[in-house]
């Protein structure tokens, strides 16, 4: 066993994605506590190129496989690789394929489990976790059992962790030790429909102008795109607008969508069900506009505007625009 | 097989025990809505005749068994319930060990899971019990489908959806895209009293307390309130410029422009 701190790095498209870069900052904060080094498992088209990582905060990088196949069929090589690194903790991104990949070693190790957590530190040899629970209404503090092996694998919400800024320097890169990839790599993408037009991926957004039910038509989201642009943002949307067909359900933000920490969110028509709230409520500043002065999601934004959205979107836009100078 | 939870409802008060668990006796509990997701999508593939039938498998205290009777009201053949002084406290890990166990017993096709639960949020339960079966993973289906000895979901991708399969048996995980679930008519409701439910220990799926570490290898060391946020600036009864003003000075009181 080794004090070293893992994480899975996911790449996309032959880059990492915005969680890789994060949990490889984390992970080399977490090694300075421990006094470890960060180990990337990297997975994805385009992790055969993980060098990279290494300005990112890695010292090795183990390259599990750079095909586009489900994460969970990495399973197998990537509990091999644990086993060979022995590390203290793994942090895995809160995503889907994360969850995935994170249960395989669960499952496959018999190790300990925790998050989706929004803060995880080393202490005296100890991986200490902190994760809202009960939609937020409750902070919980754990840690593995006496008993429990290494490694403690921790999800991680988006937005934990900042990417280092200007690093330097290549990861040592070697393969995952062999391994059977077993009935887990048995499942396959057997057909990839894209969609026509790019989706914003409103995890790396800085600024997102939601909207909801009160938004009313697809038609209704051209404002908000418009003030997204002026603010240099991306657009998104509660379930119910979802559902609506309004949107993609790509751009869907809550318990069953996406989890963002952006640090502004603007909520245009969005009641502020808990489902949705689960979703945006580490956001650093809220701005919600709604028509009903009673809608929840005035109980817990830092500025509630109640007025029609229609009225004041597009004449904020402009006053944005006229503000910047542009 | 539908695996599901019996939870907490979100409008319920919560209280934890002495020994930081969360009190389930004293809340109102419901079945985990996003497993009601996975029962509709259960039904449907019964009634479209893809699988032959339907039953539930839950783990929890003996209350849960109200949850597999709420699930039999909704349609099916029959539940389990696994209930064991042993289990209370269960983290993510030993109770996909505990379904995973049940499930070696039942041996279904497709062990069905909503994508999350209320209460924890993890999400590793599907891909654990997976892990520990030793079958494939089909997760976050917005549709399930069988085609002949295999079992195939949509899923999302980061701007458009796959088709992923499997061969048969396999752990799927359903979202809330695959219709929303039916509610159970009076007629279902006392269907449900005569469907057979049965109530295993641990021993009863082979395993023994020493097997689960005393039920998790996680514990909670400590459990606070959030830091409270300052009060909501609220602006109203105000004309749209006026309002617009305002919401500008505020962005830049925060730098946001």
């Amino acid at each position: 066993m080794s004090s070293d701190v893992a994480f899975l790095a996911e790449f996309s498209g032959g880059s990492p994605t915005h969680a890789a870069l994060e949990l490889a900052a984390g992970a080399a904060e977490l090694a300075g506590q421990s006094k470890g080094s960060a180990v990337a498992l990297a997975y994805g088209p385009g992790a055969a190129d993980a060098a990279a990582l290494g300005s990112a905060g890695a010292s090795r990088v183990v390259i599990l496989g750079d095909d586009p196949s489900p994460a969970i069929t990495h399973g197998a090589a990537a509990a091999a690789a644990v086993r060979g690194i022995g590390p203290i903790a793994l942090l895995a991104p809160a995503t889907p394929n994360g969850r995935d990949l994170a249960a395989a070693l669960v499952g496959l190790l018999g190790v300990p489990a925790f998050g989706p957590v929004r803060a995880v530190r080393i202490e005296g040899g100890r991986v200490r976790t902190e994760q809202a629970t009960l939609q937020g209404t409750v902070i919980t503090v754990s840690e593995p059992t006496d008993e429990a092996e290494q490694p403690a694998i921790v999800l991680v919400l988006p937005g934990t962790f900042s990417p280092l800024e200007g690093g330097s320097g290549k990861a040592a890169v070697e393969p995952a030790p062999a391994s059977e990839a077993g009935a887990l790599g048995s499942a396959s993408i057997v057909e990839s429909h894209p969609a026509e037009a790019a989706v914003a991926n409103l995890e790396e957004a800085s600024v997102i102008v939601a909207g909801g039910r009160g938004v009313g038509s697809a038609d209704g989201f051209a404002p908000l795109q418009e003030l997204a642009d002026a603010l240099g943002g991306a657009v998104g949307a509660s379930r119910a607008a979802a559902d609506a067909g309004w949107v993609p359900y790509q751009l869907q933000i809550g318990q069953t969508g996406k989890v963002v920490k952006p640090a502004l969110y603007v909520g245009c028509g969005i009641s502020g069900a808990i489902q949705h709230r689960v979703g945006m409520q580490t956001a650093e500043n809220v701005l919600a506009i709604n028509k009903d002065p009673d809608a929840p999601i005035g109980e817990f934004a830092d500025l509630f505007v109640v007025g029609d959205l229609f009225a004041i979107v597009p004449k904020l836009t402009a006053e944005i625009r006229r503000r910047k100078g542009r | 097989m539908v695996c599901i939870k019996q939870v907490p409802a979100t409008t319920a008060e919560k209280r934890y025990t002495a020994d930081l668990r969360l009190d389930r006796a004293a809340a109102e509990a419901v079945i985990n809505p996003l497993d009601e997701y996975a029962i509709e999508q259960a039904l449907r593939l019964q009634e479209s005749g893809a699988v032959e039938s339907v039953g539930f498998l839950s783990m929890g205290p003996e209350q849960a068994a109200e949850a597999l009777r709420r699930a039999l009201a909704m349609g099916g053949d029959d539940a389990t319930l696994v209930t064991d002084p042993a289990l209370a406290g269960a983290d993510a890990w030993a109770t996909a060990r505990v379904l995973a166990a049940a499930l070696d017993k039942l041996a279904p096709d497709v062990a069905l899971m909503g994508m999350a639960s209320d209460d924890a949020r993890g999400s590793l339960v599907p891909g654990a019990v997976a892990a520990m079966r030793g079958v494939p993973l089909l997760s976050y289906g917005s549709e399930l489908r069988i085609e002949g000895s295999a079992a195939r979901v949509r899923r999302l991708t980061a701007d458009g959806f796959d088709i992923v399969e499997a061969p048969l048996p396999v752990v799927a995980s359903v979202t809330d895209q695959v219709g929303e679930p039916r509610y159970a008519s009076l007629k279902g409701i006392m269907a449900a009293k005569r469907k057979p439910m049965e109530t295993w220990s641990l021993a009863d799926i082979g395993l023994s307390p020493d097997d689960l570490h005393g039920s998790a290898l996680t514990r909670v060391v400590e459990t606070r309130k959030p830091e409270p946020k300052p009060p909501t600036e609220r602006i109203e009864n105000v004309s749209a410029d006026e309002a617009v003003t305002r919401i500008a000075d505020w962005l830049a009181s925060r730098k946001l422009i």
